[in-house]
């Protein structure tokens, strides 16, 4: 019940927010353009795929229209994956510090709520909603494909569950830098810095980072920082593969999901022993 | 059992890089609150009020020394179902309206969501605000936010309630049917823990009332034991003093003062206020009353902090 409350509480929250009507008014611009612009034409040779009238394939049989439109849901799906998680993170970033602000914790903490109890209260209202927003937005592009294509693509619909799970992940690392320094900005950058650049170079360590010295501890912490953070590039390639129709590899959703409850464990464990 | 209890209770504010500013906030702080009565802590600012009260509710981590509400050991989770808690500056979400504020602190509460309505209905009530129930916080003014803060304290019904500053920016009826709630709580049997700067405020409700600087505890008593001056009585006459009493007392020890029908007398004990009786009824002089002399609180806490600063 306590738990719902907070839920229904940050559902609250994010809602009053403008960044998350920017997220959702962009994704509604998305999906509108993606309904308008998209259509097909049966030819003699097979299918054509239009945008805004023009020819974006060449005619295509209807037993390799579907392929076709799994490609194309990758390639969207890549595209605006950064773009989702980062304003994602940009919308729940103040979530954790505001609730750890002077006179609003004091309220929170002072009713039988354990701290571990407020933080993930916190983390599940800011992953439903974001899981919301990813529905809505994955699940309008699928309708339109299916509409408008004919081609009803059920695991590029259940991508959605598979984006939310990666912002879950990422989103433990917001609540942890939140609850270590209990301002808004530095989980942003932090995360920002995380997605572009330091997940990539994780993932291809042994190709670049490996290069700049051949010491054995430099490339152990390497390798610790890879399997310390969630490996979102990892699972980002599952996610092709997921809409693909092919073999998903599921190791980094396990080591993710380990990753996120130790990260989630550790800033509980601070927030235990921090002085409000 | 007290409501309240803590002995030995510290709590300091370590600086890890330079030791010389950590900062002692509370020292080796004990104290007992019976159940059923209204105490007050006052102290000037930074005497450790609040941290005492964030310790007991589980906000502040004591350095050392132990604490208990209704006979349950803290840090205790469950036992703040018993509890009710209006902080100083609290910041309610603005994006709520006073019902939802209510709702919300309700149900962290574990309290059933039909129990919380009608808690809500009763409590808005109580405090004059259930016309705003429905606006948005963010539009509340200083006295309706104290409001909506008390009621949010007592949403769960509790038996301890700890109120930091709760007439704090209240108009002087809203701050006499604050008052008036106050006793009504306590003839229910609550347990009412008082953080004031209004210290006429306290002196009109509180059975009990403790003086802490520095986090060290000065003194505890009730209000009349504070304001009572144990040596300075008034006494009033009824016909003019004589000239050979003014010799007469001239020849002893006794300090006294004569303001019209009134004489103030600062005495060491009561054998010197039987003596200056014996001497007032020797010259005829009617006595018309003799009145312990009392400081009001706010002369008591200065005099008591002035007492420990020299």
């Amino acid at each position: 019940m306590k738990l719902l409350t907070l839920i229904l509480a940050t559902f609250r929250e994010l809602f009053s927010k403008a960044t998350l009507y920017v997220l959702l008014g962009i994704s509604t611009l998305i999906l509108v353009g993606t309904l308008v612009s998209l259509s097909s034409d049966k030819t003699d040779d097979g299918v054509v795929l239009k945008l805004f009238g023009n020819q974006v394939s060449p005619p295509t049989p209807i037993e390799e229209l579907a392929a076709l439109v799994y490609g194309m849901q990758t390639g969207l799906a890549k595209g605006l994956f950064v773009g989702i998680m980062l304003f994602g993170v940009f919308a729940t970033a103040g979530i954790i510090p505001d609730s750890l602000e002077k006179g609003t914790v004091d309220l929170y903490l002072s009713k039988p709520l354990a701290r571990w109890e407020l933080l993930l209260g916190k983390y599940l209202g800011s992953v439903a909603v974001m899981f919301a927003v990813i529905l809505y937005f994955i699940g309008g592009i699928w309708l339109g494909f299916g509409v408008r294509i004919g081609v009803w693509n059920v695991q590029f619909l259940l991508s959605a569950f598979t984006m939310s799970f990666m912002f879950a992940c990422i989103f433990s690392l917001v609540l942890f830098l939140g609850v270590v320094f209990r301002n808004a900005a530095i989980p942003i950058i932090g995360c920002f810095i995380y997605l572009m650049f330091v997940d990539n170079l994780l993932e291809n360590r042994e190709t670049i980072l490996y290069l700049l010295s051949d010491n054995k501890i430099y490339r152990g912490i390497l390798d610790g920082l890879y399997y310390i953070f969630p490996q979102v590039s990892g699972m980002q390639k599952s996610l092709e593969s997921q809409i693909m129709h092919k073999t998903m590899e599921w190791k980094p959703f396990v080591q993710a999901l380990i990753s996120s409850a130790v990260i989630f464990t550790g800033a509980a464990f601070i927030m235990r022993r921090k002085d409000f | 059992m007290h409501a309240i209890s803590s002995e030995s209770l510290t709590k300091v504010y370590s600086d890890f890089v330079n030791k010389k500013l950590s900062v002692t906030a509370l020292s080796d702080f004990t104290i007992n609150v019976k159940q059923g009565q209204i105490f007050a802590l006052l102290g000037p600012n930074g005497a450790g009020k609040t941290t005492f009260i964030k310790i007991l509710l589980g906000l502040v981590n004591a350095s050392s020394g132990r604490a208990s509400i209704l006979g349950t050991q803290l840090p205790n989770v469950k036992v703040r179902k018993r509890i009710g808690y209006l902080p100083e500056n609290h910041r309610y979400p603005h994006y709520l309206t006073g019902k939802q504020v209510m709702s919300l602190f309700g149900g962290l509460s574990g309290m059933k969501s039909a129990d919380v309505k009608a808690r809500t209905a009763s409590l808005l009530k109580l405090l004059g605000i259930e016309q705003w129930s429905k606006m948005k916080v963010r539009k509340y003014s200083k006295g309706m936010m104290q409001r909506l803060g008390l009621a949010q304290a007592l949403i769960n019904n509790p038996d301890v309630i700890f109120l930091d500053e709760p007439t704090d920016g209240v108009d002087p009826v809203g701050r006499k049917e604050i008052r008036e709630i106050l006793k009504q709580l306590k003839a229910e049997g609550k347990t009412i823990f008082l953080n004031s700067h209004l210290l006429s405020e306290v002196e009109l409700v509180s059975d009990r009332v403790a003086i802490l600087d520095k986090g060290k505890l000065l003194k505890v008593g009730t209000v009349d034991e504070l304001t009572t001056t144990e040596s300075n009585y008034e006494i009033g006459i009824a016909n003019s003093l004589t000239e050979s009493f003014h010799h007469e007392a001239a020849a002893t020890v006794l300090k006294f003062r004569v303001d019209k029908s009134i004489i103030s007398a600062e005495l060491k004990d009561t054998s010197e206020l039987n003596h200056l009786i014996d001497m007032l009824r020797k010259h005829q002089v009617e006595i018309t009353h003799i009145t312990k002399k009392r400081s009001s609180l706010e002369d008591s806490f200065i005099n008591l902090i002035k007492r420990e600063v020299a």
